[in-house]
């Protein structure tokens, strides 16, 4: 036995990508359906552009809020009651925001999925919105931001987010902020609701052991709610991007800092998505990743570092993020810029050879569970991706030339705009940070206002 | 519908005492492999906390025939995805690979199994010695209320005994580790005969086993292990340790020790958890969280393992409500439960819910595996998902509410989470 070589992998692998049906109701709410039926459940995910952006000027919280009544009672039934429905069910609900979106999630074994649809169907139609769910929810949403603002990783993210999307819907946490939260009334709620929980302002995504045609009926019969006008207006003005500072927070006792480092990049859909892709994986993208290979197992100045782009459906960012002991994080900022510096600079083709068989060899990785089928079907619809784009995504990575992707880094990583958020110990780590590039050091309070 | 719980294995067990099984799935073309050392932090001492982990971060930097950084990019290259994991009672290591790359998996797993030491450096040790005290750093020390677990764990349980620190380690033990301590340790736990691997996915059976026999059947196996020594336990009246933290919201945590893993109250301890806490109908939820609202949440579990096992209810405080208020709704709670009994109603719920839990846990193969790997390892038959999930159906009303009188009547360790000073909230 030879254990000097690693041994060969052998021939490609069969690997068929699930069918992708895309439907229309009478009422205008689009669905997209995937049959899996390797095991009796059904994953349902009903998505609506009601995310932390529809938030009206000085009512941030707002769509958060909704999200956390939307399944406080429906119905017939109060909050408790249906909560007791749903865990009897043995089914699974769930409701979460981002910037552009909440999701009603429900996971339910095939034998109760019509009744788990039903419900699913009470609460996005019929939400109950009492007075005194209002209060308590809003209660909790105060008490919650507080204990968010504790978490150095919150504060660095957060501010991070408001520094980049400056000025633009993108740019307030998507709880709010507590002095917002405490004007926000129940009508308000109630009118928000109203404009946004539209069919034509959403789309069903059901992955499960079931056929169409028993879907189709089943719709038909619980999502037959008259649609109504939308009158969402989705105009997003550009951020005014900050310049390139270093922006400091002090964290009483900190133990490390919180470091994000980036800037305002591009939409999903541009052109240059994949050669993006691949550089990044370079960067910061995967555990051989420059930066994770310097700071970790070089230097040993982080337990992880990890790069990448984010998107939004306007405007995506991008951003690298880790925390690092407070001694190493001047250094650390340093070797972050050299690392940027240097992939502008030269990309070997064995790095991108590297980065194109992860990318490729885990695809069918992705489409392992019920959830993560799901989660894909969701930002194709969400980022109005081709139709074909997971049939056409091998071909999409492999066929990247080494031209294309340093003029990706080129273009995609902009040296001048960078910004850095540092959440740390102040008497430790500012004085390490004046000998950072040409960057000014500004600090900020945890909710981001100078100090 | 329980059938698909019922699965199919082989078991075989190498000369040098490795225990191999085998599970079919070729519904996607991937295959975990996933391999359990009995070792974790409780075959640790006084002194030297943190070792078993710190030594999981050891077996990623290479072996004989593996450079350092290459461990990664081998499976990272094949398109896998790769970690380990550490915990009181055993250090687990797992990859799925596409189904193609299986025999560059065992490749990997048997030359950091039998050739490890060859290429240990001191470099290596330290840089992993850093990671691991940022690591602490990361999880622990710079999280709101992340010391909560050490405090309990210490506050609990003996000096001697082997849960009595946390897994991580105390930052001075991890500084003070030495090529000799990585070398001792190796030599004790990481032999065949002290582990049991799973391979799960796209396989044939005859073919895998051969690859198995290959690269796994030259590793000589260890002396016999040594023994955990475990004192007596047992707290002989109530304990309050008051912590200040970097908070602004005050946590109140109640700890029982009750007992361990699989045993027959096990089972009903974690039915209990799911009917005060488990949803918005549970009896703690409903009475701190949505009625009287002196509570932003509460959350209990039942947390056991090889040696013992221990009931935590934990509640953060609404903004000005005094912890103590909380304790003593949740302990009026549990006197209630204890002097009337749950409902039917309640039972219910809470096992239909569990046993759906059953079926979803099937979606990804790396935990299924996993899954698989506990029960050989903890109850010796790989295929006890129908047993374990039969654990919880088949308790009665009385069974779970007589846990409250068994082990929550005992005295127990209340910890108080609060913050350093009064702060003026602005914004």
């Amino acid at each position: 036995m030879n254990r000097s070589v690693a041994p060969e992998i052998k021939d490609k692998l069969e690997f068929h990508l699930p069918t992708i049906k895309q439907f229309q109701l009478n009422n205008g709410l689009r669905v997209i359906f995937v049959k899996k039926d390797n095991l009796p459940i059904v994953q349902m995910s009903l998505i609506v552009n009601a995310g932390s952006r529809f938030d009206p000027a000085n009512k941030s919280g707002l769509s958060y809020l909704t999200s956390m009544l939307i399944d406080e009672g429906a119905g017939e039934y109060s909050a408790l009651e249906l909560d007791n429905e749903i865990e009897s069910l043995g089914s699974i609900f769930g409701v979460s925001t981002d910037s552009d979106l909440i999701y009603m999630n429900m996971l339910s074994i095939k034998d109760k999925f019509e009744r788990s649809l039903e419900l699913l169907s009470t609460v996005y139609a019929s939400p109950l919105f009492t007075d005194e769910d209002f209060e308590r929810e809003k209660r909790k949403l105060l008490t919650k931001i507080v204990r968010n603002y504790d978490e150095p990783s919150y504060i660095a993210s957060n501010n991070f987010r408001n520094l980049v999307y400056n000025i633009t819907p993108y740019a307030h946490p998507i709880l709010g902020t507590s002095q917002e939260v405490e004007t926000v009334t129940n009508d308000e709620v109630k009118q928000f609701y109203k404009n946004t929980f539209l069919p034509q302002n959403s789309y069903l995504i059901v992955v499960g052991n079931i056929t169409q045609s028993e879907l189709e009926e089943k719709l038909n019969k619980y999502f037959n709610s008259t649609s109504f006008e939308s009158n969402n207006t989705d105009n997003i003005s550009s951020p005014i991007e900050n310049d390139s500072n270093i922006y400091f927070i002090h964290k009483d006792g900190a133990a490390q800092s919180e470091i994000r480092v980036g800037h305002l990049s591009n939409k999903r859909t541009d052109a240059d998505y994949f050669p993006k892709v691949i550089m990044n994986s370079i960067l910061g993208g995967q555990f051989s990743s420059r930066l994770n290979l310097n700071l970790r197992e070089d230097k040993g100045f982080t337990y992880g570092v990890s790069s990448g782009y984010y998107y939004n459906k306007y405007f995506g960012y991008f951003q690298i993020a880790t925390s690092v002991d407070s001694k190493n994080t001047g250094e650390t900022l340093a070797e972050i810029n050299k690392e940027i510096n240097g992939l502008k600079q030269n990309i070997s083709i064995e790095e991108i050879n590297f980065a194109k068989s992860f990318l490729v060899k885990r695809f069918p990785s992705m489409f392992e569970t019920y959830t993560q089928i799901a989660n894909n079907l969701t930002s194709l619809v969400h980022y109005s991706l081709d139709k074909n784009y997971f049939n056409n995504y091998i071909q999409n990575v492999e066929r990247c030339t080494k031209e294309e992707i340093e003029k990706a880094a080129q273009k995609n990583i902009v040296t001048d705009k960078m910004i850095y958020v540092v959440v740390g110990n102040a008497d430790e780590v500012l004085p390490q940070l004046s000998s950072i590039s040409d960057s000014n050091v500004i600090e900020l309070d945890k909710f981001g206002n100078k100090v | 519908m329980n059938e698909i719980l019922n699965i199919e294995y082989q078991k075989h067990t190498l000369q040098n005492g490795l225990e191999v099984v085998l599970y079919k799935d070729n519904s996607l073309p991937i295959v975990s492999v996933n391999i359990w050392y009995k070792v974790g932090s409780a075959n640790e001492i006084e002194g030297k906390t943190g070792f078993a982990h710190l030594f999981e971060h050891m077996m990623f930097q290479g072996s004989k025939h593996v450079p350092k950084e290459m461990h990664f990019r081998y499976i990272e290259e094949a398109g896998g995805n790769l970690n380990g994991s550490t915990s009181m009672d055993r250090t687990n290591y797992y990859e799925t690979v596409p189904s193609n790359s299986l025999e560059l998996a065992l490749w990997l797993e048997s030359d950091r199994m039998g050739f490890l030491l060859d290429a240990l450096t001191q470099e290596k040790l330290d840089n992993q010695k850093d990671v691991v005290m940022n690591e602490r750093r990361q999880r622990y020390d710079n999280q709101p209320y992340g010391l909560a677990w050490e405090l309990i764990f210490s506050n609990l349980f003996p000096k001697d005994h082997p849960y009595h620190w946390p897994t991580i380690g105390w930052m001075e033990d991890i500084e003070k580790f030495e090529l000799d301590d990585v070398k001792k340790f190796f030599k004790t736990y990481y032999s065949p005969n002290n582990a049991s691997l799973v391979i799960g996915g796209d396989i044939e059976y005859d073919e895998t086993l051969e690859l198995v026999k290959n690269y796994f059947d030259e590793i000589p196996s260890a002396n016999s292990i040594p023994e955990i020594q475990v004192p007596q336990t047992g707290l002989k009246e109530n304990k309050k340790i008051i912590h200040h933290d970097n908070v602004q919201l005050s946590k109140l945590y109640i700890t029982w020790e009750t007992t361990k893993l699989y045993e027959k109250d096990d089972a009903a301890l974690d039915i209990l958890a799911d009917i005060l806490t488990g949803s918005k109908n549970g009896r703690l939820f409903k009475s701190l969280v949505f009625e009287k609202q002196i509570a932003q949440d509460v959350v209990s579990f039942q947390y056991s393992g090889n040696l013992t096992g221990m009931f935590i209810i934990m509640a953060t405080a609404k903004p000005g409500v005094e912890l103590d208020k909380i304790k003593n709704e949740i302990l009026k709670e549990l006197k209630q439960i204890e002097e009337e009994g749950i409902t039917i109603a309640e039972l219910e719920r809470s096992q239909n819910a569990i046993t759906s839990s059953f079926i979803y846990s099937l979606q990804n193969l790396n935990s299924l595996v996993d899954q698989i790997n506990n029960y050989n390892t903890n109850l010796g038959e790989p295929n006890s998902f129908l047993f374990d999930l039969k654990r919880m159906t088949n308790l009665n009303i009385d069974d779970v509410s007589g846990m409250t009188i068994k082990y929550l009547n005992k005295p127990f360790v209340e910890l108080q989470i609060v913050p350093k000073e009064v702060e003026v909230e602005s914004e």
